[in-house]
């Protein structure tokens, strides 16, 4: 059709304002621009509905409902939960992409790829933040998602397979989380991984354990092949069993509908997809700009907390030469950790949490109770309660707060100056401990007062409680004192020398020392808690 | 139905939410505008923080790997090992020796591969081959490390006067220039030193810090000279380092490195049986592991004082020992 003609016919500013009508059209596939007014201004849409056309034009659209029933879209009914892990799930892929291109997964590169990544690469860290805390809140809000599907009886009659696929899901999302969990390859992730694959290794029978943990690593130790096996599983096969998973999970939730309420259906019937024509809520526009509102947001909380609160660890490079005392897993299993503790690895490891893990599974085939409502199910709230507590007991036990405790001297210093991140030392820092002996048998937090020494009087005072803690605790640790010794070793770096001495319940003198150094220039940090912005401070020459 | 107090969630305006989605974005803009702002400054931050923790590192491992030739504060032992926190060291080594590369990498080559055995050397011990890929202990990044340690001496070494310097000549290569300026306190005694470095090495024709050796004229080679004195041969090879000629060695007073050796002679016809004291004196100096006094750490003493003297040097210097 040629231009000119039209024109002629239509004028000039008519064929503009239809020819942009015309690709607006046909960028939101089917939407005009007066219809998208229509919509911004909160109108009813006319008959037959207009805003259904993108659900049967476009791809991304027609696996969305087309609408949903009121009570479900109310946030406190599902809490967003589901499409937060579908989100978590590209933001993962995003970040984990920029990631990728500075990454190597070998023992000789990935380390100082993780520094170089850090200090050489523009919005590096924060990538590697969000990446890391992303992976973390994924865990945790697919966790929650469950506990909510599990609380509002949502696993019932029809949707059984939903929630069999969700818990393949869950599965898929902590070993996604672990295996990313060695790439760095410092000490954290080494240790953490040896630890979980040796769990692989107790599957019985033996030569089952063998192969499984042989494959997995690559070779007895994890060495430059399991790092790419790791790697390989991190960013490939994972990711696609994900895919495949959260295709079959997500037609499941659309094609039963999100359940309703208990309370607003007798029990035993299911009437999400029947949904009476005042009660429904179109897609276009209230639910998408919902979605959209909440993933936006979502998203600048990740971004405010990864800029203040949160800081992806880095230990020191691998050394399969030397455990770090109190080496433990990721937190999401503690729960795991804690068993371990209590019952050896084949049961504690391989056939508990794989009874359980079936369990879970069954759970919606196993449950004989047609109701949903919580006052029919209360030995099922209940139990999922006790279970929940169970978990946080054995989370607790799974710390080195318990159980794991080294000799009081070796704690002590621990406290101070882990072999491993920060503790508290490390970040008050080089500046603010000044040279010297400080010995505890002197009143120290008197001799060096808050005001004129506020950092060295924290250690000092910490250094005297943790001392006085094990002395109380520990029958074999009595009449204990320390001596710090901080000196000048190089410009620039102090040496400090902790030198602990006491007497064992036969009157024994014993002693401990250990030294660390601290360069001036060291940042250290907690992965939770308040960023260390001291960088921006100006120096001292430009003062 | 009565609304449950959770119905304050029950957002359903639209314009609620499209507002807190363009606060949302403009949060999200402002945080990482901080970010971009910061950003430089985090990364330098960044940078130097792992300098740092490696150069902690590796003071770590120069306590457990290099102290004990290179000293505990780098400036080295007497005929042991040279001084790496040395003015000389950080200025003019790597000219002297012709080395292309920096200073950084002339320290890892060196402690990487170590450095093999010359014919005339005197230094005691040979540096090792330290890293794991030529057959040491340690990992490349622990090599690194120590790399990193070793040069932040820098700042402190490059304050140092001649007089301070703890350099040792080596005899095996000239120093062709010194970093140190005519008028700094020590300068003559850094050049006395550097020459006689370079006359026991036998060196001819060189010139060092401006000052032109004399070829040796006839009579004045090794061979001609005779024995040397045994007060020299005591200096010069190195023994006053570790060993006090003025000092008693009793329970009370003993050498922190090797024993005293001002009472020698009162107990070293009885330290081992059979042997009479000039027996026992001579085999410590040819064979220093024979017999290690108690207290003593074997392997510190050089082993090579027959190759560095003559019979009748360490002849000499056994009576001179006995009879001071």
């Amino acid at each position: 059709m040629a231009v000119q003609p039209e024109v002629e016919k239509k004028g000039l500013w008519r064929s503009f304002t239809e020819g942009a009508d015309d690709i607006f059209t046909r960028i939101t596939a089917g939407i005009s621009a007066g219809e998208f007014r229509r919509m911004l201004r909160g109108e009813p849409p006319g008959r037959p509905n207009p805003r259904l056309k993108p659900h049967s034009e476009a791809f991304l659209l027609h696996i969305k409902p087309t609408y949903y029933h009121e009570s479900v879209t109310r946030f406190t009914h599902t809490f967003r939960l589901g499409i937060l892990s579908t989100y978590l799930f590209l933001f993962e892929t995003i970040t984990g992409i920029f990631l990728m291109i500075w990454y190597t997964p070998s023992p000789d590169q990935a380390y100082a790829d993780m520094i170089a990544i850090l200090s050489n690469v523009p919005y590096g860290q924060f990538m590697r933040d969000l990446h890391r805390l992303g992976a973390e809140m994924m865990v945790a809000i697919v966790t929650l998602h469950m506990v909510r599907t599990y609380l509002t009886g949502s696993y019932k009659p029809p949707r059984q397979f939903t929630w069999f696929t969700g818990v393949i899901l869950l599965v898929v999302t902590l070993f996604l989380s672990f295996s990313g969990y060695l790439l760095p390859w410092d000490q954290l992730a080494f240790w953490a991984v040896t630890i979980g694959t040796s769990m692989a290794e107790a599957v019985p029978p033996k030569i089952v354990g063998e192969t499984v943990n042989l494959l997995a690593r690559g070779a007895p130790d994890i060495s430059a092949n399991g790092l790419l096996r790791f790697y390989l599983l991190h960013v490939l096969f994972l990711p696609l069993v994900l895919f495949l998973f959260f295709f079959v999970h997500y037609y499941k939730v659309v094609h039963f509908g999100i359940s309703l309420p208990a309370s607003e259906e007798e029990v035993g019937q299911d009437t999400a997809n029947k949904v009476p024509a005042d009660k429904r809520v179109y897609f276009l526009p209230d639910v998408l700009i919902d979605e959209t509102a909440v993933l936006i947001a979502f998203t600048t909380l990740m971004i405010f907390l990864v800029t203040f609160f949160f800081s992806a660890p880095l230990e020191s490079i691998a050394n399969p030469q030397s455990t770090p005392l109190h080496t433990v897993a990721p937190w999401y299993f503690y729960w795991l950790q804690g068993m371990l503790k209590i019952a050896d690895k084949t049961f504690a490891g391989v056939i508990l949490p794989g009874v359980l893990l079936v369990l879970l599974m069954a759970i919606p085939y196993l449950d004989p109770n047609p109701s949903r409502r919580v006052r029919d199910r209360r030995v099922a709230i209940i139990s999922g309660i006790v279970a929940g507590v169970v978990m946080i007991i054995l989370s607790w036990m799974g710390t080195p707060q318990y159980a794991a405790q080294a000799a009081p001297p070796v704690e002590v210093v621990q406290e101070m100056m882990p072999e491993e991140g920060a503790g508290i030392v490390r970040e008050i820092g080089y500046d603010e401990i000044p040279n010297g002996v400080y010995d505890t048998r002197n009143d120290l937090p008197a001799m060096y007062p808050e005001e004129e020494y506020p950092g060295m009087h924290e250690i000092l005072v910490e250094f005297e409680d943790n001392i006085k803690y094990w002395d109380k605790r520990d029958s074999d640790f009595n009449e204990a004192y320390g001596v710090l010794t901080v000196s000048q070793e190089q410009p620039n770096l102090k040496r400090l020398d902790w030198d602990i001495r006491w007497l064992d319940a036969e009157g024994v003198e014993g002693s401990f020392q250990r030294s660390f150094w601290l360069h001036k220039d060291s940042l250290y940090w907690e992965e939770y808690g308040l960023k260390d912005f001291g960088y921006l401070m100006p120096t001292e020459e430009e003062q | 139905m009565r609304k449950p107090w959770y119905s304050i969630f029950y957002v359903k305006s639209p314009i609620a939410k499209i507002g807190l989605g363009i606060l949302a974005v403009l949060a999200g803009i402002v945080l990482v505008l901080f970010l971009m702002a910061t950003e430089n400054k985090r990364m330098d931050a960044q940078t130097a923080s792992w300098e740092g923790r490696s150069i902690e590192k590796g003071a770590s491992l120069f306590i457990a790997n290099c102290a004990s030739c290179h000293g505990l504060d780098g400036k080295g032992l007497p005929v042991v090992a040279p001084a790496l926190n040395s003015r000389y060291f950080f200025s003019q080594r790597i000219d002297d020796v012709g080395f292309t590369g920096s200073l950084k990498q002339y320290v890892k080559g060196t402690i990487h591969s170590g450095r093999p055995s010359k014919v005339s050397t005197q230094w005691v011990n040979i540096m090792p081959t330290w890293s794991n890929q030529v057959g040491g202990p340690l990992r490349e990044d622990q090599v690194d490390q120590l790399v990193d340690f070793v040069l932040n001496w820098e700042e402190e070494a490059m304050a140092q006067t001649p007089e301070e310097d703890p350099w040792q000549f080596f005899q095996d290569s000239l120093s062709k220039q010194l970093p140190y300026s005519p008028d700094e306190p020590g300068y003559d005694e850094k050049v006395a030193e550097a020459i006689a470095a370079a006359e026991a090495a036998g060196a001819v024709g060189y010139e060092i810090g401006g000052v032109a050796a004399e070829a040796p004229t006839e009579g004045e080679g090794d061979a001609a000279a005779g024995p040397r004195a045994p007060e020299d041969l005591f200096a010069s090879l190195g023994c006053a380092g570790c060993h006090n000629i003025n000092a008693d060695q009793t329970d009370e007073s003993k050498g922190p490195v090797g024993p005293n050796l001002g009472n020698l002679a009162d107990h070293a016809g009885s330290r081992v049986d059979g042997e009479d004291a000039e027996t026992y004196v001579h085999q410590s100096i040819v064979d220093p592991g024979a017999f290690v006094v108690p207290g003593y750490m074997n392997g510190v003493m050089p082993q090579n004082f027959a190759d560095q003297m003559s019979e009748d040097e360490i002849q000499g210097l056994v009576e001179w020992l006995l009879s001071h």
